[in-house]
């Protein structure tokens, strides 16, 4: 071999170096042999995310809807685009405001990207709370992901909280008031309410303090957050099994248990310590797929549409940005964008019920819920009947919320009073 | 290594050692977590601004022939109304103590532009969301004979001073 090598000398070498640089990057050839397809998704840095095979039920349109992936998807737009607003942006209270107008005016494609980042943030909120209704009407959340529905909810917070501290950037009208009002809403907490408003804002009264600290918290803390929180997501998925589906369907990808405990003879292979069931092959119906076209051209059409989406979007309308910070006088009525709309309406009742107490209620809910509801009938079909009453419930609530939205968005006007929007 | 050992004098050799062990591991369990706690303390301390640069609590208004008989004031910035019924005169809050807008002067009081909180002239709840009264603030004359507002210092409502 190696004289082989030697007899070909420097040049064959140089002949052969651009397949040689690019063999030693990409292992595989395209993949046509099922060896060469599980090759590919367990040898690439970026396909190894994916098992090698799906269960048939992971790849229903009619199942996922694709709602977990355009959330992440929509967050690749945000973080693109949010980075490149970073080059033009200052949070100082005497600067934002001139940088929306510059973005509009004289930075190219400012107003284009600018749009984009808020028509995908709202989408994300859409979505991601539309992927939460999925995931219970389909009974998604019981064992054994319970712990994975968790960190879902957890993501729902951490995505509110990055839209709203996010509207509060451009220092315009609609930023002042929405972070007086929500920092207020942060002081009726019991205990440390006052001292988390006082830190939030890093002032006695919202200004130069509370931009820069928001700003940090939206370009900086809470992203790092979210991805450490889709980190642990998506390794769940796979851990728990893939995506739920029904009991029937229950396919090779079963959960593989492993206990770690010292072996009782001496052993030296890993088979020692592992005990449970292992995965079978051969002898089970193969209801799954590979990973490799048929999962990643899935994942390539829900992207593309989800881009076109936010470019055409982008393209027509225009992200609002309203009147610079008056600190005297709030717009009337002064309103929250719509998905923090059915809050207002809340706080307009009661402010510690409306802000913390009915909040905090459904997200206590939404995060025992897998661990009250232990049935494991009706998993991984839509609007089953054995969970007609859980999903009632759900679905109550949600239209409850949907409703005050409503009622904020159409039927307020000046002083918060009761208007008809016909 | 063997997971378990069937050497007997290797066995007890373990078990004597175990207790020194549990304690050294127990002492660092106790360090890493005691650090870890101290650290995320030391964070808050740290985001918790020990000075501000927003505008003081204690600020001079002016002198009170600024203010004629019979006006209400509302000094936007300061977030103070500057009362004054002949010769008395008083502070009373503009800040909403629903959720922090600003509340404008109406007929019967103040109104809440964001929540629809009312309040009368003398700062009481009359309707809307709000949980209690608008604050009054302590107002004093200064020796040079400018009126000072106190937004540290509440007193109570109807504490008029005297001019």
């Amino acid at each position: 071999m190696s004289t082989e090598t030697q007899e070909k000398g420097a040049w064959s070498a140089l002949r052969e170096m651009p397949s040689n640089v690019w063999s030693s990057i990409f292992r595989n050839p395209l993949p046509c042999t099922d060896l060469e397809r599980a090759s590919t998704s367990f040898t690439n840095f970026f396909l190894h995310i994916h098992p090698v095979k799906v269960h048939k039920n992971t790849l229903r349109p009619i199942y996922t809807m694709g709602l977990g992936l355009i959330s992440l998807f929509l967050f690749f737009i945000l973080v693109a685009t949010g980075i490149l607003l970073m080059f033009y942006y200052v949070p100082s209270t005497t600067q934002a405001y001139d940088r929306m107008l510059d973005l509009r005016g004289t930075v190219a494609f400012g107003i284009f990207l600018r749009n984009m980042h808020r028509w995908s943030a709202h989408g994300m909120v859409a979505i991601v709370f539309l992927h939460m209704c999925r995931v219970f009407l389909t009974g998604a959340y019981k064992k054994p992901r319970e712990f994975n529905w968790v960190i879902g909810v957890l993501l729902l917070l951490v995505t509110l909280f990055l839209s709203f501290t996010g509207y509060l950037l451009p220092w315009d009208q609609l930023a002042f008031w929405a972070i007086t009002v929500g920092t207020s809403i942060a002081g009726y907490a019991p205990l440390i309410g006052k001292q988390m408003q006082f830190v939030l804002l890093g002032d006695t009264t919202v200004g130069q303090e509370a931009l820069l600290r928001f700003y940090v918290l939206h370009v900086a803390v809470l992203p790092a957050v979210l991805v450490l929180l889709m980190a642990i997501h998506f390794w769940r998925i796979r851990k728990d099994g893939g995506l739920s589906r029904p009991q029937e369907a229950k396919g090779e990808t079963a959960v593989v248990k492993m206990t770690l405990e010292p072996a009782k003879k001496r052993v030296y292979g890993l088979q020692g310590f592992v005990r449970g069931p292992f995965t079978k092959v051969g002898n089970v119906p193969d209801d799954s797929v590979y990973a490799w076209p048929n999962l990643l051209l899935s994942e390539l059409f829900v992207f593309v549409l989800t881009v076109s989406l936010i470019l055409l979007v982008a393209l027509a309308f225009n992200a609002p940005l309203e009147e610079p910070v008056n600190v005297m006088h709030p717009p009337n009525p002064a309103k929250a964008p719509w998905y923090f709309l059915g809050l207002q309406e809340m706080v307009s009742y009661s402010a510690f019920w409306g802000g913390i107490g009915v909040p905090g209620l459904m997200v206590a809910m939404l995060v025992v819920v897998p661990y009250i509801d232990r049935g494991t009938k009706g998993v991984g079909r839509w609007f089953a009947k054995e969970r007609l009453l859980a999903n009632t419930i759900f679905l109550t609530l949600v239209i409850l919320n949907v409703i005050f939205i409503i009622i904020g968005t159409f039927f307020r006007g000046p002083n918060w009073a009761f208007v008809s929007p016909f | 290594m063997p997971v378990a050992s069937t050497d007997p004098h290797s066995h007890t050799a373990t078990e004597e050692h175990m207790p020194r062990r549990r304690v050294l591991a127990w002492l660092t369990s106790v360090g890493l977590f005691g650090s870890a706690v101290l650290s995320a303390v030391s964070n808050l301390v740290f985001i918790k601004p020990r000075a501000t640069y927003g505008q003081p609590a204690r600020f001079a208004i002016g002198k009170p022939d600024d203010f004629p008989s019979g006006t209400r004031i509302s000094l936007d910035v300061k977030r103070v109304c500057i009362v004054r019924d002949g010769g008395k005169m008083a502070a009373i809050s503009t800040t909403c103590t629903h959720l922090g807008c600003i509340v404008g002067i109406s007929d019967t009081g103040f109104a809440c532009p964001c929540h629809g909180s009312r309040f009368d002239q003398d700062g009481t709840v009359t309707g809307g969301p709000a949980p209690k009264p608008l604050p009054w603030f302590e107002l004093s004359l200064a020796p040079n004979g400018e009126l000072e507002v106190d937004k540290g210092t509440t007193v109570a409502p109807g504490t008029y001073l005297n001019v």
